[in-house]
């Protein structure tokens, strides 16, 4: 996200470079070129596998960009998720998360680093399933299916190592530009 | 026979030194963790601890993380605030070396309800217009899972009133429900046992039904008049509506829009030559007039 926002404010000076006229033509080449190697050189982020199915959605269908979206989010919440349980550091967590998940989980972080306990997740892909989407659009609820591996340090020592399925109750709502998850709660899978 | 025999016992105190050896530690070791299964937010319970001697105890759950050490044959209280969040709970005991286990937290009683009624403003008499969505929580705002049954309590501003019942699934529910026929408040409340929320949507009047004009001709203009404009179930369009006034006449085609205004459009035109006008408000086309001298 860090490197997308660098990359957006760099084409916001290269664009300004470009309207004026002198240098419009000498640059338009370089700052391709220049774009293409700030693009390559943006870190690629392994995003762990998501699958959602809406089939049978109510009351409102899912629209295909939709679920293209929060799909992508999803995963992208998870990776941050993983990535602040593991380093201690919350501050990505605004990025995909809001409301009581986004407090939880900033509290959690806190502690965390409070007690020196750190965890690594190692994610083995979602099954998303969708079970309610309100009729104005403000918010999805789905339940995720998920492998995850779980090893728990204090400092270097490893506590306790975990590979089992979770299954978590989540409430999406959309933001200005993405859908942000609102509310992720663990729930015992044989319920 | 006597040197076997000594051999004999020599082997069996080494095996039994070798087995204390494996026993004393697992006696100061932390006994098998015995947590209950499943645990009701803000309950405190406790955890019994065998063994002897002092233990790190780790719990981490959804928003908390607790690390202490404890001394082992005692129990261990948990607080109500160590298990305020809904969701899996890791408990892990250290010594020498760890032991784990996990509890699930589920949601207390319900508590809250966060309530949404859409669209704020909707037409009177239109079918699944309304529609209510609620969410149950409890008193730490954890999703309610345990399906509960929520009145949807609909007050017009006008008319009697009435209640559709909805249980939840996985913590919400909603409702679908036709607008009432008279404009005004609806006031819709979601109650689960003593937990209410409330909220208002707007009846605002349909399209225009049965639109009319009268002309009344002074010279070479003609005043033009809807009568009141109202919906099919007589509420009054509200001021501010665009009317459109369309004439066609020698000059050509002129088409005016204006508001109405205390209930009723009005306009002006001038005309030039024989004159046919009409009147429209949104998709509803309303009467023609045609001025030849003849209305």
């Amino acid at each position: 996200m860090k490197s997308m926002a660098e990359l957006t404010l760099a084409l916001k000076k290269i664009l300004a470079g470009l309207l004026n006229p002198r240098f419009a033509k000498g640059t338009s080449l370089a700052v391709a070129a220049c774009v293409l190697a700030i693009a390559q050189s943006a870190p690629q982020i392994e995003l762990p596998p998501v699958h959602l199915d809406a089939a049978g959605l109510t009351p409102r269908p899912i629209e295909g960009l939709t679920g293209t979206t929060i799909a992508r989010h999803y995963a992208l919440a998870w990776h941050d998720l993983e990535v602040a349980s593991e380093s201690g550091r919350a501050e990505g967590l605004g990025e995909e998360f809001v409301g009581f998940a986004k407090d939880r989980l900033v509290k959690r972080i806190a502690e965390q680093n409070q007690t020196g306990v750190h965890v690594h997740i190692v994610d083995h892909g979602h099954h998303l399933k969708a079970t309610f989407y309100s009729t104005d659009g403000t918010a999805m609820q789905l339940l995720d299916q998920v492998q995850l591996e779980i090893q728990t340090f204090d400092g270097n020592k490893l506590l306790d190592t975990r590979n089992a399925p979770h299954e978590y109750i989540v409430l999406m709502t959309p933001g200005a530009d993405r859908w942000y998850i609102r509310d992720l709660e663990e729930v015992s899978a044989r319920r | 026979m006597k040197r076997a025999f000594s051999s004999d016992l020599a082997l069996c105190r080494r095996l039994a030194g070798l087995a204390l050896l494996c026993f004393l530690p697992g006696w100061a070791r932390a006994a098998e963790l015995q947590v209950p299964a499943l645990v009701e937010a803000g309950q405190a319970f406790s955890i019994p601890l065998g063994g002897s001697g002092q233990a790190t105890f780790y719990l981490l759950g959804p928003d908390h993380v607790v690390k202490r050490t404890v001394n082992l044959g005692s129990d261990l209280e948990i607080v109500s605030s160590d298990v305020r969040s809904a969701g899996r709970y890791q408990v892990i005991l250290c010594d020498t070396s760890c032991t784990s286990a996990t509890f699930e937290v589920r949601a207390a009683q319900p508590a809250h309800l966060s309530f949404f009624l859409h669209p704020s403003r909707v037409p009177v008499s239109t079918p699944d217009s309304i529609d209510a969505s609620a969410f149950v929580f409890d008193q730490y705002f954890n999703l309610v899972l345990t399906p509960a049954a929520v009145d949807f309590r609909v007050t017009p501003a006008s008319g009697a009133g009435f209640s559709q019942r909805a249980s939840t699934r996985q913590g919400v529910t909603w409702m679908r429900m036709n607008s009432t026929p008279h404009e005004g408040p609806v006031r819709v409340t979601a109650v689960l046992g003593n937990v209410d929320e409330a909220r208002v949507v707007q009846q605002v009047a349909g399209e225009a039904c049965r639109l009319s004009m009268k002309a009344v001709v002074s010279g070479n203009r003609v005043t033009l008049e809807t009568d009141p404009v109202r919906d099919c179930s007589g509420n009054a369009l509200p001021d501010g509506t665009v009317v459109s006034f369309t004439k066609l006449d020698n000059a050509g085609k002129s088409t005016v829009d204006t508001p109405i205004k205390k209930g009723i459009a009005r306009m002006d035109f001038s005309l030039h030559g024989r004159a046919q006008i009409s009147v429209a408000c949104g998709v509803v086309l309303g009467n023609e007039v045609a001025l030849n001298g003849k209305l």
